[in-house]
């Protein structure tokens, strides 16, 4: 019974059955014996030390990780709580014919369900209102929510979904971020363009750069969607109280905005929505806007009870956002030195069903394709277009990791083909304090050279081959 | 609907559960013992990671059923009033959790393994984690704790290494 | 066959928003004892930002990490924030908090001016004392004023500031402008065995060299950077969201969705450039983002060195890697994964 001896033996040797017939004897909470070796730590802790700034000081949470002491949204019950689940369409474009759920509201157990038609103000979005909180009449996306149940457990909450009956009429789709560039693409926003946003940034004469140029490099690159898993799912608790207050709280990362946002849906004064911003379990961008927080509130609104929804993994990836995939052509000219004369760049970003954070990542994006580079020529344009897939938005570099891969690459076929070493034609072309950005800024603090050579140093990069 | 008992960090616990209720969801509603999370509840993500029986396993795919009759230990359980863990102490020091959200299932996968092997090799570390994902921290500085742990038992007690260097691979 | 080859990416990366206002306000409380309160609106999420932000409150306090409480995360109670976004809290949001120590400590001088016989402007906060620049042997306890500043002047010592980064707004027909007010640089190098007849890439090691400005706190950055190497690791090799014809995820689980484990993880050696930015709070920037920046980068450039390919779509899956050494060094590879 008691395999585990090695580092807490329990004290308690009584008999299983001991334990059954005689409840009384059970002690809580538990008192386990200490631990026999502790670490002997002989670092002077670097949280009483000042000057705070330089510190290895350890996190002020980090015990209470260890501990699992930390509450996050799934760990809090409130008394009488409900449990929410949405309803997601499993289409990826259609018009929403009917949504009938009297049979789920017939269920035992269920407490309310919400449809798009009942949200006040049913869009949102960081730069522009298009996406629904709940779709209502039409689906954009194969993850957008539908309808959602508030019911006792969750379990009850799940089987309901399945009694909700949605009526689709199929619409045309575009799926790839260049085809949906066509006059002929079908529009995922009719009657908008499904170009919904463009950045140029451009400097010098690009035809004179290239025409000095000695060697002259073309590649097309593309990267993936990708997700950011964030341990945590995306979780809210909702308490609609009876001044009508609503406390929301939420596994968002910019919660003053985030109320903005739920106020605007809601049609409510700021002042009566509170978030409170636990700890959360893992952002990486993808919890920078709001979800389900005004599904949560309405459903509490209409139950007079909090209510709490958990994002299932498949959720997570099929309704929160997720990064843009890109579509990069890279044309460079270069001297006999490998110093870069001129470079032209044209980005496609797949914005998939809405913009999201899109226009940031296209700026991000545009700003940074040329490289940490002296270029005097240059020319960068970038489109973000619609596509009926999964919406891509804030993520850990928004576009930096797709232009670097890019710019990059690039660099070392160049490299290749002149005979330079990699990190030699990268010396020959990196800013230094001073240097002009491709938006025409003076760069301070520019320590991209310095990064480069204690990179190679550590690495052992002149040593050689390995 | 069935009866359970079974040892829950040193308690005997006795409950009457649906006989779909995994163990996971047994601790965490019924015994409110929530450091094991729900990261996927399908046994890809670790989170719930809890040791029954000396072995660790995902706390979702078992039925609370199937812990009948054993001893399972939780996070709740590796710590005392007033002493934590050495893991829990290295993790500390070493700021090896970021969001935290993975932490209780990756410490006890940690105390699972140096109950086995007291002195892991990195390689046997990554082994015994590799149930475990975790999007912050890389690992890195989970692996360095639970060195530092294994040090500490072969030796008795070990002095950490000076500030500048903890985490430093 | 192993083939083990090596690569080199550098980048760079803005903190804060690009041009669009972000800014952060944050409140400073003195406590009768001399420690602190820090009240900010921005949230936890496991980057270790409420450290960070104490870190930076203690500094301009004189005070350590420890005699700092920060309390975050609630709209009813902390001032505005635009977020954990952007690489900026340590930036944006630590500038605000440094901006309102500052404040508090305008209080605390004005109150130990008379009881030190100094003009205010002639002190400075250290080591939990407030003392006179130069002349640090006339001092007072910083609990001391603290208490004389509430308790007997009524004044006490709370200071509250904002602060956001100043842009120039970008022409709309060029891009020029000023989009941000400070970049970040970092450059990584790869070594990576290839085995030519699967086409599996693994990572052997990474060296990553990061400037954040100032690192407040030299071990929470290293820990960024070795989190965002493993999710450039992620990106580079192994995820993608796959959709099948009708637009809907294949596979939308962590079975399928293969992103890194502790096995996938390459001995990882970091170091933080010299830096300071007079922009930040104590010369410091920021790091997040950047660390998963030049990874995939890296890595892609470590495969061709290795094997002679260029893989020019991510992920570099080793089916596809095989296909590119099959294909013969040199050729265009087409695009491998589903739309």
């Amino acid at each position: 019974m008691t395999v585990d001896t090695k580092l807490e033996t329990p004290v308690d040797t009584q008999t299983m059955e001991q334990a059954v017939l005689e409840p009384a004897t059970l002690r809580l909470p538990a008192v386990i014996p200490p631990v026999p070796f502790p670490i002997e730590t002989l670092v002077p802790d670097s949280r009483q030390q000042t000057p705070a700034v330089g510190q290895r000081a350890t996190r002020s949470d980090g015990r209470l990780h260890g501990l699992g002491q930390t509450k996050y949204i799934d760990d809090i019950v409130l008394p009488g709580m409900l449990y929410a689940r949405i309803k997601r369409a499993g289409v990826a474009s259609a018009r929403i014919v009917r949504v009938d759920t009297s049979a789920a509201e017939a269920m035992p157990g269920v407490m309310a369900v919400l449809t798009g038609r009942e949200i006040p103000v049913n869009s949102f979005g960081p730069s522009f209102q298009d996406q629904p909180v709940l779709a209502d009449e039409r689906v954009f996306h194969a993850g957008d929510g539908v309808a959602a149940v508030a019911a006792v457990t969750e379990q009850i909450a799940i089987e309901a979904l399945e009694k909700i009956k949605v009526e689709y009429e199929p619409l045309p789709a575009v799926f790839d971020p260049v085809e949906a560039m066509k006059e002929s693409a079908p529009k995922v926003h009719p009657p908008n363009s499904n170009i919904y946003a463009t950045k140029v940034v451009k400097r010098g004469d690009l035809d004179r750069g290239f025409a000095e140029s000695a060697h002259v490099f073309e590649r097309q690159f593309r990267t993936q969607m990708v997700e950011h898993v964030p341990l945590e799912p995306h979780a809210t608790l909702a308490e609609w109280d009876a001044n009508g207050r609503v406390t929301l709280w939420t596994t968002l990362g910019r919660i003053t905005l985030g109320r903005t946002d739920i106020a605007r849906t809601l049609k409510m004064p700021v002042n009566r929505i509170r978030v409170v911003g636990t700890i959360v379990g893992g952002n990486f961008g993808g919890k920078n806007e709001i979800t389900q927080e005004p599904v949560l509130a309405l459903l509490s609104k209409k139950t007079g009870r909090p209510v709490k929804g958990v994002f299932s993994r498949r959720e997570e990836f099929i309704s929160s956002t997720t990064r843009h995939p890109f579509v990069m052509d890279y044309k460079t000219g270069v001297d006999k030195e490998g110093k870069i004369i001129a470079r032209k760049v044209r980005l496609v970003l797949d914005g998939g069903a809405y913009c999201s954070w899109s226009e940031t990542t296209l700026g991000k994006a545009c700003i940074l394709a040329p490289g940490p580079y002296n270029i005097d020529n240059v020319h960068v344009e970038a489109f973000v277009v619609y596509t009926n897939k999964t919406m891509t938005g804030a993520m850990r570099g928004f576009g930096a990791p797709q232009v670097c891969f890019a710019y990059e690459s690039h660099m070392d076929d160049i490299a290749a083909a002149l005979g330079i070493d990699p990190l030699e034609i990268r010396l020959r072309n990196v800013f230094d304090e001073g240097s002009i950005s491709p938006t025409g800024q003076v760069l301070h603090s520019v320590v991209v050279r310095d990064s480069l050579l204690t990179a190679a140093e550590r690495f052992g990069w002149r040593e050689g081959r390995p | 609907m069935s009866s359970i008992s079974m040892r829950v960090n040193g308690e005997m616990r006795t409950a009457t559960v649906a006989p779909e209720t995994t163990l996971l969801r047994f601790l965490r509603e019924q015994l409110n013992l929530t450091g094991a999370k729900v990261g996927c509840d399908v046994g890809d993500c670790g989170a719930c990671t809890v040791i029954v029986d000396g072995m660790a396993v995902n706390a979702c795919l078992m039925l609370a059923d199937q812990a009948d009759g054993r001893d399972v230990l939780t996070i709740e359980g590796l710590a005392t009033r007033d002493q934590l863990h050495p893991l829990q102490q290295a993790f500390e020091i070493h700021a090896a959790l970021q969001c935290g959200f993975c932490g209780p299932g990756v410490i006890m996968s940690a105390k699972a393994l140096l109950d086995e092997t007291p002195d892991p090799t990195v390689q046997e570390i990554n082994d015994a984690l590799a149930g475990n994902l975790c999007r912050c921290t890389g690992y890195t500085k989970m692996v360095a704790a639970i060195q530092d742990v294994a040090r500490s038992r072969g030796a008795g007690t070990v002095k950490l290494p000076a500030p500048g260097n903890i985490g430093r691979a | 066959m192993k083939r083990r080859g090596r690569g080199i990416a550098c980048m760079w990366y803005p903190i804060g928003f690009t041009v669009a206002a972000n800014p952060s306000a944050a409140t400073v409380k003195v406590n009768e004892d001399g420690t602190a309160t820090l009240l900010t609106g921005t949230v936890e999420t496991g980057q270790g930002a409420l450290t960070v932000l104490g870190q930076i409150a203690a500094e301009a306090l004189g005070i350590s990490t420890e005699d700092v409480h920060v309390v975050s995360g609630d709209t009813d109670t902390t001032p505005m924030d635009t977020g954990a976004i952007a690489s900026r809290t340590t930036y944006v949001t630590g500038n605000a908090v440094r901006l309102a120590a500052e404040e508090a400590c305008k209080i605390l001088f004005d109150v130990a001016g008379p009881m030190l016989g100094v003009r205010p402007d002639q002190l400075e906060m250290r080591d939990r004392k407030i003392q006179v620049k130069n002349f640090p042997q006339r001092s007072l306890p910083l609990g001391e004023v603290a208490y004389h500043a509430q308790a007997v002047k009524g004044r006490p010592a709370i200071g509250s500031a904002t602060w956001n980064p100043p842009t120039v707004p970008m022409d709309p027909e060029t891009g020029q402008g000023k989009p941000f007010n400070t970049y970040v640089y970092a450059t990584q190098i790869a070594e990576v065995d290839v085995d030519d007849e699967t086409g599996e890439v693994e990572v052997i090691r990474i060296a990553a060299a990061h400037d954040c400005g100032t690192a407040i706190n030299p071990m929470l950055v290293e820990g960024q950077i070795e989190g965002g190497i493993a999710m450039g690791i992620g990106l580079a090799l192994q995820e993608e969201i796959l959709f099948d014809s009708q637009g809907r995820q294949i596979n939308p689980n962590l079975t399928n969705y293969i992103m890194p484990t502790s096995l996938d993880m390459p001995a990882i050696e970091v170091d933080i450039v010299d830096s300071y930015d007079p922009t930040g709070p104590f010369g410091a920037k920021g790091v997040g983002e950047p660390t998963s920046v030049p990874t995939a980068a890296a890595i892609l450039n470590a495969i061709h060195d290795a094997v002679g390919v260029r893989i020019t779509s991510l992920p570099a899956t080793a089916e596809k890697v095989l296909a590119a050494i099959k294909a013969g060094p040199g050729r265009e590879m087409k695009q491998l994964t589903a739309a």
